[in-house]
This record gives C-alpha cells, structure tokens and sequence, in this order.
C-alpha cells in the first residue's frame, strides 16, 4: 500500500512539502511501512488520497530515516504510526478527546473517517481556525496514553 | 360516509405516471402541472406533423404506412393508418371526432389543463371539410398526369419511395421537379422565406404552456437548417434538391396560408435523413466542396489562439487572482501562501529567490503542552536541541568497570585504611 503514495526519507523532502502545499490540507503519516497498523492506515490513505485530491494531499514519512529524527523529535513522535496534519504550513490541532491534539494516532476504522477529518480541517482552515473539533465519535477514536518525561 | 371521505381510491395519473390517492386535488400539486406541460408538449409535438398533413395532404406510400400511426394519449387508442390513401388520414378523422373532443375535454377537467389550449389537440370540421377538399384535388391532379403520360414514376407514392432509394442524381432531379409539379400548395421556395414565421408560429403556438422558450428554442434550430438548405442550394444543387424533395420527411411543414409549423425530430418519416447534423454542419460555414477549411483546422487555430497567452504568464497570474478572490482572505496562512506562491513562481521562471530556506527550517508546531503562538514550540526545540546532543553525547561516555564486589572493595578499603 505504502507504494500507492509519496514516501519521503529526507527532512529537505519533507520541508519542500509543507512548504509547497498551497491551501491544501497536507497529511503526513509518521510510521514504517512493516508494521502492520501502519499498513493498514497506508491502505485507508491510499484508498481516500484520490478522494480527497481536491483539497488535501498525502505523504508518508518513513520514521527509520535518520534524516527525519529531527522531526520525529519536534513533533514529539512516540507512538506510530502518527498523522500530522498542515494547511499553508501552519500545524493543524484537532479536538480528538485524547491528550494529544496535535497528531492523529493510529489508524482509522474506515475511509470515511480519514476523509471526514480531513474535510473538517480544511473547512476550518478555510475560516482561519487552527484547531477544529474531531467529527468523529469518541469510539471511532483509537485511545493510547502519552506517557510524559519530565512532567 | 366517513370511511368513504377517508377511503380514497388509488387512480393513476397519465401526466405523471404514478398512481395516487389524492383524487382531484392532485391536479394542482405543482408536480402535476409541470409533468402536464411536458405530457401535453410531447403530444403537441407530435399533432404538429399531423397539422402539416391536413394542411398539405400527400398519397401516403403503403410501405410507410405501418409507420405513419399515432397514439392518442386522450383516448387511449392507437390510429393506424393503414387503409388510408393519405398520410395520417384517419388521424386528423379521429382527431376532429366528437369522441375525441369528449374525451378530450374529460382530461383537461381531470388533469386540470387550461381550456384555452383545447383547440391544439383538436381539428375543426372545417378544417377537415377543407383537408378533404385538398385531398380531391390531389387526387384529380394525379389522375390527370397519370393520363397525360408521365415520364417520372407510375405514381407519385413511388416517387416518394425512388427518392428514398436512389442516389442517382438524375433520378433525384427527376424526383425533385415532379415533386414541385405535384405540390403546388408546399412550393418549394416559399420555405425559405417562411423561415422566420415558422418561429413565430411556433412559439404562439405554444405559447399557452410554461414552455415557450424551450418550443422557440427547438425551433431555431430547425430555422438554421433552412438556411442551410438555402445555402446548398447554392453550392451544391443535387444535396439542396434531395432535401427539398425529402419535404415529405422531413420536419419543416409548410402550410399553405404561408404559415409553417416546425415539428420535433421524433417523425414517423423516413430514417435516413438526419436533418438537426446536416443543419448543424451547413450552419457552420461552408463546406467540403465549397472548400472552407476544415472544422479541426479551424479548431486547432482558435486553441492556439488561446493557448499562445496560456503560455506566457498573465493567464496563470489571472488564473492566480481568480483563485485567490475566491479562496477566504482570513484563512490560515493566507500571508504566508500568498508569499510563498510568489516565490514559487519566480523559480519556475528562473529567477534567484532571496529567501532561500536553510537545512534547519521547521514548520510551526503547536505542540502538546505548547502556550503561545506556535513559533514558540520551534524557538524552544532550538533551546533543547543543543541540550538534547548533550544527553546523547553525555550518555556515550560511560565506562564499563568490572565488577568489584562489596567484599573486595570493602576489603580493599580496610586494606587501604589500614595500610
């Protein structure tokens, strides 16, 4: 599934990327490609990516690159596979209920879901909202704990 | 009383096709009234070729004759055509009868159509007294060439049927000026100068219904296909005569009182003429003889009249403002995209962007436990990272010592205190 879609390795890929995604929801999936999770959310993005075309575009970002540890380290990456999601190179936040708004993590049950999400952001951004409510119900949200160093 | 009031029986609406429980109300729901127009335009179109026969009757081929047939949808009954000499005899016979009139009348008080549009579905007498008197005529007519001697076919209902078959130009000739001959009242030059009033009548026709425009509409194009036969007639004599002496099939109906009627493209004709494509290619401005140049020449020039500007930039710098008025002023980084979109424009020409990026850019980030703006998780990942090196590379330094156990070193520090 990982073939379907971009799979970025170096950190200037993955800079030009948010850097060049011009009003478009960009989606970048932190994971590794044999995990089977990560295979499975591959697959839903793979499926929706075509779907969402119009008003979002979606990467992979491989998590095993030494390149990319520097950005696994900035969007404070522990568990994959983790969806980040930018508009016009502005981090998107979403209320997802969970204690972590900034990433989407896991996968998602359908591909409705993926594109609910992804729809909502944009509208959002679109009226200049930089963090938006999860359309989806608390159950369709897959639940983990962030364990905090230092905290 | 009151299970009967309750109780109303399912009937079907022809209009709209569907069975309802609504009795009369449901003629003024707006549904019905739209699929009334459209039901009673449908067969408006249709009564319009049989208009045209009553006003000029032709021997009806009996080849044709199974096709010539229509559907009354007043009275439920299918007229055929088959015993009669001319075409859609007994239709315009049905349709001035007084079982139709009746049946006629049941469905507008049912189906609630405006009385002022009875007179369209239905013939007068005297109409028909006037058809018949026609059709003696014609008959006589006939009779005397038949006994005169005639050089084109043995009938006229032939000759219709010659034309069809036959692309002999000779033939067509032939055909062409008997069939001018044989119909005095169609003359076949009044039909190009008709042209304008065939809209006129047209539309007043159906003018009573919502649809005026949509029947004025279907009318022009038949108005442009006249012209195109005029055209031809210029250019191309043979393909002008065969249209014109196709008359009999084809949708143009011209009355004798000057008046024409355009008729849909549904005839119950000959399918071999397809007059709507013909028209549309006359209409376009010459031909292959008349050595116009050809559609994908003339195609490929106007695109690359404008496709020369898509090239230079002012299109996509037009393209660029369309976007952009259209897209919210306030959305997120609407600065920033707009800046970025001009720098991405300027690489693509070749120029040197000042601004470039280093190795070391990051987005903004909002991170988890992040207050302020979002710049500021980037400036405290600055602060960290040295900090970060630091643990990794205070971690590298650590040496591995064999184990001294407690005795040892106990004893080695009793030794040493000792010693």
């Amino acid at each position: 599934m990982s073939c379907m879609l971009p799979t970025l390795t170096k950190k200037i890929e993955v800079d030009s990327i948010i850097r060049d995604t011009l009003d478009e929801v960009l989606v970048l999936r932190f994971g590794r490609a044999t995990e089977t999770l990560c295979l499975q959310l591959d697959h839903i993005l793979s499926k929706a990516a075509r779907e969402v075309s119009k008003f979002a575009t979606v990467a992979l970002v491989d998590v095993d690159s030494e390149d990319i540890q520097v950005y696994i380290k900035y969007f404070d990456i522990t568990l994959i596979p983790s969806t980040v999601f930018f508009f016009n190179a502005h981090h998107m936040k979403m209320d997802y209920g969970t204690a972590d708004h900034t990433k989407w993590v896991g996968s998602f049950y359908t591909k409705q879901d993926f594109i609910d999400v992804v729809e909502t952001i944009f509208r959002g951004a679109m009226k200049g909202k930089l963090i938006v409510k999860c359309p989806l119900p608390p159950e369709r949200i897959p639940k983990y704990q962030i364990l905090y160093k230092d905290v | 009383m009151m299970g009967e009031t309750k109780k109303i029986e399912y009937e079907f609406c022809k209009a709209c096709n569907i069975n309802h429980n609504q009795g009369l109300r449901h003629k003024y729901f707006p549904n019905h009234k739209k699929s009334l127009s459209n039901f009673l335009n449908r067969f408006r179109t249709k009564l319009s070729h049989v208009r045209f026969f009553l006003n000029s009757p032709i021997p009806l081929n009996p080849h044709l004759a199974s096709r010539n047939r229509i559907w009354c949808v007043f009275c439920d009954h299918d007229i055929h055509e088959h015993s009669s000499s001319f075409a859609s005899a007994n239709a315009i016979r049905h349709l001035s009868s007084a079982e139709h009139v009746k049946n006629l009348k049941h469905f507008f008080w049912k189906y609630g159509g405006a009385a002022d549009q009875l007179p369209a579905f239905m013939f007068t007498h005297h109409d028909v007294a006037k058809w018949e008197k026609r059709c003696m005529a014609r008959k006589e007519d006939e009779a005397s060439e038949r006994c005169g001697g005639k050089v084109f076919g043995p009938s006229s209902d032939d000759d219709i049927h010659n034309q069809v078959h036959t692309g002999n130009v000779d033939s067509l000739e032939n055909v062409y000026s008997h069939s001018v001959k044989s119909y005095p009242s169609n003359a076949v030059l009044p039909l190009q100068c008709y042209t304008n009033e065939s809209q006129i009548s047209c539309s007043r026709l159906s003018g009573v219904a919502a649809n005026s425009s949509e029947a004025s509409s279907a009318a022009n194009p038949f108005a442009l296909q006249d012209f195109a036969v005029e055209r031809t007639n210029h250019s191309l004599p043979c393909d002008g005569r065969q249209w014109l002496s196709d008359g009999y099939s084809c949708n143009n109906q011209v009355h004798d009182n000057g008046r024409m009627v355009s008729g849909g493209s549904s005839h119950q004709g000959l399918p071999l003429l397809i007059p709507i494509s013909s028209g549309h290619t006359e209409s376009a401005g010459g031909n292959l003889h008349s050595g116009a140049p050809p559609p994908w020449v003339e195609a490929t020039e106007v695109v690359q009249m404008y496709s020369k500007p898509v090239l230079e930039d002012p299109i996509s710098h037009s393209n660029k403002i369309v976007k952009s008025k259209k897209l919210n002023p306030k959305r997120v980084g609407a600065a920033w995209a707009e800046k970025r979109k001009i720098e991405m424009e300027k690489k693509k020409r070749g120029e040197t962007v000042s601004n470039e990026y280093d190795a070391n850019w990051l987005p903004n980030f909002g991170r988890v436990w992040q207050s302020g703006s979002r710049r500021e998780s980037r400036k405290e990942f600055e602060r960290e990272k040295p900090k970060l090196n630091d643990e990794t590379q205070s971690e590298m330094p650590i040496k591995i010592q064999p184990y001294v156990s407690k005795r040892m070193r106990m004893d080695g520090g009793v030794d040493l205190a000792s010693g």
